[in-house]
């Protein structure tokens, strides 16, 4: 039953994103804009490149959905409505959008396009600057709650919600969570100035509404996880915990599409550099951080 | 009433309602881009049009204007490239072959748009699907079979055979004809990997001496006392005897197929490229060998994993069979010393983010630029049509000629003009003009912070700065002093945004040797203005703005400096006038005029013969600064490159055809 209500709320939330991903983009704010587009993609011819090595081709797409059912199948909407409570959902969370990566290289490889293969690799590089800001803020939310469980993580905030108790980590999972979904600024796989779509670019139809979709569902969980990590999930006054995960995440998920509307996309030769010799380093400060606090002020 | 690229089916049932979808949901791609369409007057912002990045999200090529003849076999491939339905509304566009006929013509007009959108509303809602849809062909698309050898890159020949230099059997592969590209060869790959003799992971000893045995330098364990061919792929056995002799690798297309021609073949033939993805195909040859315990030597440890191939296991095979340090030697290498797989990516030129109807190809290795070409494909053709033109065909030829700055071109054309025939505008019309100049320039600075917003991702200032260009562009002082506090504040808002010092700083640096014009020099500490000097600027107040750093950083701030103080210009002439073609009557002389347009100075010199313009011969900057593309792309990180040509603010229709 819980599972049926995650998918459920899962589909609206991707809607709702995708109407909010339009207006970021093209600046047209419509309600049923998104529809009639997942429509007309559905009609549209789905090409396959020539010369494609076809499995990857084929392959990509469905991981990338794979593996963001994956990650939200972890995070809690309120007490009880989770898909499954694991022991170690925070590390299995992780773990699941991994495959982000391996989907991503194999979308740009497959279609035997340049802008893709070099978007896929550009992945692959982004994934070194993102994938150690994403464990190491884990690592000391974890450390707060002596669980690994996304349920008590939440159960661990009651106090005092993390994006106040470790703010220095909140910001780096946030910038890591962008990274990881390819958002703007940090949206080097699928630069539309400079790689013309890149991992997208030569998917049509069907596939690419599967990509598109599987995009959102890993935007809503990597939002999902910010608000249960650092926003106290379910938690809040007045409004059944539902609600609160709703407002949360959905707010989340919109500060995450619109800000990169705002500056220019990162060099990523500076986004590489900036993560490992300043984002590492804040990191592990905030680790030892929390760890001296948690020691030393219960809450 | 059906599209041409109707998809494939029986219009019924729920493809009806995917029909009244797809023509609601309208993805166009813009040719020969947005920011020609934008210098046009035309707004695509609206309408609930959504303007993408590649033809194969779009289902709508809107061609505005007249397509070059240079850019119609590109946008043949361009349009191959929407996945059908599809379907194309010409604005104003004339005859657009080999495209075919557009689904919905109209002019050129903000209306025009708005009437043939709806039209082609209708049109999709009622034909996306049909039957028959046929095949669309263009010479452009065609392929060509071509036989090669995988050893001699340079023996191409039509039909299948044997190479005459080594016997080995020509294998197929596909090129384009000329023309292709458009959008990045994705539908076109020039070269097939898909042959199986691709793994040619060949070495052929060359040195004399010693009788020894034949071998085939492809399957080191055929040996044979006598020459002859090899059993297996059908090569001439080579001589093989013991010492040092040089492995020539000719391998054949490579990698991630497909992409460009291989350095390998096409510009170092001698030495075959070894792509990295080879580097696999080699790898059992030194495990099938090792244990042969023969004692080769290996003097190769800075090459970790390719040890094994110096180990030569057979009698004849030289120690260095195979070696990876010859294969690769006298390649070249990027400057990290890496040896990496070298594609050609064509970009343009129809590429967001860089000039419409420009076509850069980049040698990438990796995703660094190892080399570049650029090339205009709508560069101007001769000034003067004919032996003779009229003084009033001449002028709106040159200002048609350069839709992205036609106003400063129109004024160059009636100065120059004016100037032989010795005619004076008067105070007031010149006032009136360099306030139209200004005005242009405003206009065209902002459409490149609108593509430079679209390149970059940073699309609030895209919106914005491509709606105040619309704006701006043929309105008259009070409009331009309604829009002057908007547009100064844009300027400040792009300069402080966070991460642009950083997308920036130290890009696309040019020294202050370098020829360069307009504001790509003055960005760099240099003076060159056509307008210092000029008494009636000086009267509006006007003094030349220069900026040091000669980066891109550099250009953006200075263009903004620009901005501000055109609007100033603007305000202190009080009027603005669109210079009319002069009056000249059967007048003879030659003259010129200098004219700093917004990409930098434009020189003209003409000479009219009994009132008509008999020659006539033109400098523009981007003619200039064209040359940079080359310096400052060179080893740069793709992204980095692409905004460095950016920077340069390029007028392709400005450079000599």
């Amino acid at each position: 039953m819980s599972i049926l209500v995650v998918l459920l709320s899962l589909a609206a939330g991707a809607y709702a994103l995708a109407v909010i991903e339009r207006w970021a983009v093209h600046g047209h704010l419509s309600l049923t804009g998104p529809a009639w587009a997942a429509l007309a993609l559905l009609g549209r011819e789905s090409l396959l490149a020539r010369k494609s090595d076809r499995l990857f081709f084929e392959l990509g797409p469905v991981l990338l959905l794979v593996a963001g059912l994956m990650a939200v199948a972890v995070i809690p909407l309120a007490p009880g409505l989770i898909i499954t409570d694991l022991a170690t959902g925070a590390l299995f969370l992780n773990a699941a959008l991994a495959y982000v990566l391996v989907a991503l290289i194999m979308a740009g490889w497959g279609p035997n396009g340049a802008y893709a293969m070099i978007a896929g690799w550009r992945f692959l590089g982004q994934f070194i600057a993102y994938a150690m800001l994403i464990v190491m803020p884990i690592t000391a939310v974890a450390m707060r709650a002596e669980s690994l469980s996304t349920v008590e993580i939440v159960a661990s905030q009651e106090q005092l919600w993390n994006v106040l108790y470790q703010p220095m980590g909140f910001i780096l999972f946030v910038v890591a969570a962008m990274g990881l979904a390819w958002l703007p600024p940090l949206d080097l796989p699928d630069a539309t100035g400079e790689l013309a779509g890149g991992v997208e670019a030569e998917y049509t139809g069907v596939r690419l509404a599967v990509l598109r979709l599987a995009r959102m569902v890993i935007i809503l969980a990597l939002a999902g996880a910010t608000v249960t990590f650092y926003l106290g999930g379910w938690l809040g006054p007045w409004l059944p915990p539902w609600a609160w995960s709703a407002i949360k995440i959905l707010v989340v998920a919109a500060a995450m599409l619109s800000v990169g509307r705002y500056m220019p996309r990162i060099r990523e030769a500076r986004y590489l550099a900036l993560s490992w010799k300043l984002g590492i380093s804040l990191a592990l400060a905030n680790i030892f951080v929390v760890g001296v606090i948690a020691l030393v002020v219960p809450i | 009433m059906t599209l041409v690229g109707a998809r494939e089916g029986a219009m019924s049932g729920i493809r009806r309602a995917v029909a009244a979808a797809m023509a609601r949901d309208l993805s166009a791609f813009v040719l020969p881009g947005a920011s020609v369409a934008r210098a046009m007057g035309l707004d695509l912002s609206g309408s609930h049009l959504r303007l993408v990045g590649t033809p194969r999200h779009a289902n709508l090529l809107i061609v505005v204007g007249p397509l070059p003849p240079g850019l119609r076999d590109a946008a043949a491939v361009t349009y191959a490239q929407i996945p059908r339905p599809r379907a194309i509304l010409a604005l104003g566009a004339g005859d657009i072959a080999p495209l075919p006929d557009a689904d919905v013509s109209a002019p050129l007009t903000q209306a025009g748009l708005q009437s043939g959108l709806a039209d082609l509303r209708r049109v999709i809602a009622a034909g996306a699907f049909r039957a028959d849809s046929g095949e669309f062909n263009a010479p452009a698309l065609e392929v060509r079979v071509e036989y090669t050898c995988p050893m001699h890159p340079e023996i191409v020949r039509d039909a299948p055979g044997d190479c005459p230099k080594c016997g080995m059997t020509l294998v197929p592969r596909e090129t384009a004809s000329d023309g292709h590209g458009g959008h990045g060869g994705h539908d076109m790959p020039p070269e097939d990997r898909s042959n199986p003799a691709d793994h040619a992971h060949a070495g052929h000893a060359e040195d004399a001496g010693g009788a020894g045995t034949y071998t085939c330098p492809m399957h080191p364990e055929v040996i044979s006392d006598a020459p002859g061919k090899c059993p297996k792929c059908g090569m001439f056995l080579v001589k093989a005897e013991e010492g040092e002799s040089h492995g020539h690798g000719h391998r054949h297309g490579h990698g991630h197929g497909g992409h460009g021609h291989g350095h390998g073949s096409e510009a170092h033939g001698a030495h075959g490229a070894h792509g990295a993805h080879g580097h696999g195909d080699h790898g059992g040859h030194g495990k099938q060998q090792d244990h042969s315990g023969h004692d080769g030597h290996d003097g190769h440890d800075g090459h970790a994993g390719h040890g094994g191939h110096s180990k030569a296991a057979i009698d004849g095979i030289e120690p260095h069979f195979m070696s990876m340090v010859e294969l690769t030697e006298g390649q070249p290498r990027s400057s990290d010393g890496l040896q990496m797989d070298w594609i050609e990516v064509p970009f343009g030129p129809f590429f967001p983010g860089l000039p419409a109807g420009l076509r850069l190809t980049l040698t990438l290795d990796g995703d660094t630029v190892a080399g570049s070409e650029v090339r205009s494909l709508v560069g101007r053709a001769e000034l003067v049509d004919g032996p003779q033109m009229r003084v009033a065909d001449f002028v709106e030829r040159l200002a048609a000629m350069m839709p992205l700055s036609p106003v400063a071109y129109r004024t160059l054309a009636c100065a120059a003009i004016e100037e032989a025939a010795s005619v004076d505008p008067g105070h007031d019309a010149r006032r009136g003009r360099a306030a139209a100049v200004e005005r242009e320039r405003i206009a065209s600075h902002l459409n490149w912070l609108a593509e430079f917003g679209l390149q970059s991702g940073f699309l609030w200032l895209a919106a914005r700065a491509g709606a105040l260009q619309l704006a701006v562009q043929g309105a008259d002082v009070a409009g331009i002093a309604a829009q002057a506090g908007a547009i100064r504040r844009l300027t400040r808002r792009v300069q402080a945004a966070p991460l642009m010092r950083m997308r920036l700083r130290r890009i696309a640096r040019i020294g202050k040797d370098t020829p360069a014009s307009g504001p790509v020099d003055r960005a760099r500490g240099g003076g060159s203005d056509a307008r210092t000097g000029d008494p009636t600027l000086k009267d509006l107040g006007f003094e030349t703005r220069v900026r040091n750093g000669g980066d891109a950083l550099a250009r953006l701030r200075l263009r903004c400096d620009e901005i501000a103080q055109s609007l100033d210009v603007i305000a202190a002439a009080g009027r603005i006038a669109v210079p009319q073609v002069p009056d000249v009557d059967r007048v003879s002389g030659e003259g010129a005029a200098r004219i700093e347009t917004p990409r930098g100075a434009a020189q003209l010199r003409v000479k009219l013969t009994d009132g008509r313009v008999v020659e006539a011969d033109l400098d523009t900057p981007s003619d200039v600064n064209i040359a940079l593309v080359e310096t400052v792309t060179a080893q740069q990180e793709l992204g980095d490159a692409l905004a460095a040509v950016a920077s340069l603010d390029l007028s392709p229709w400005e450079v000599r055809g």
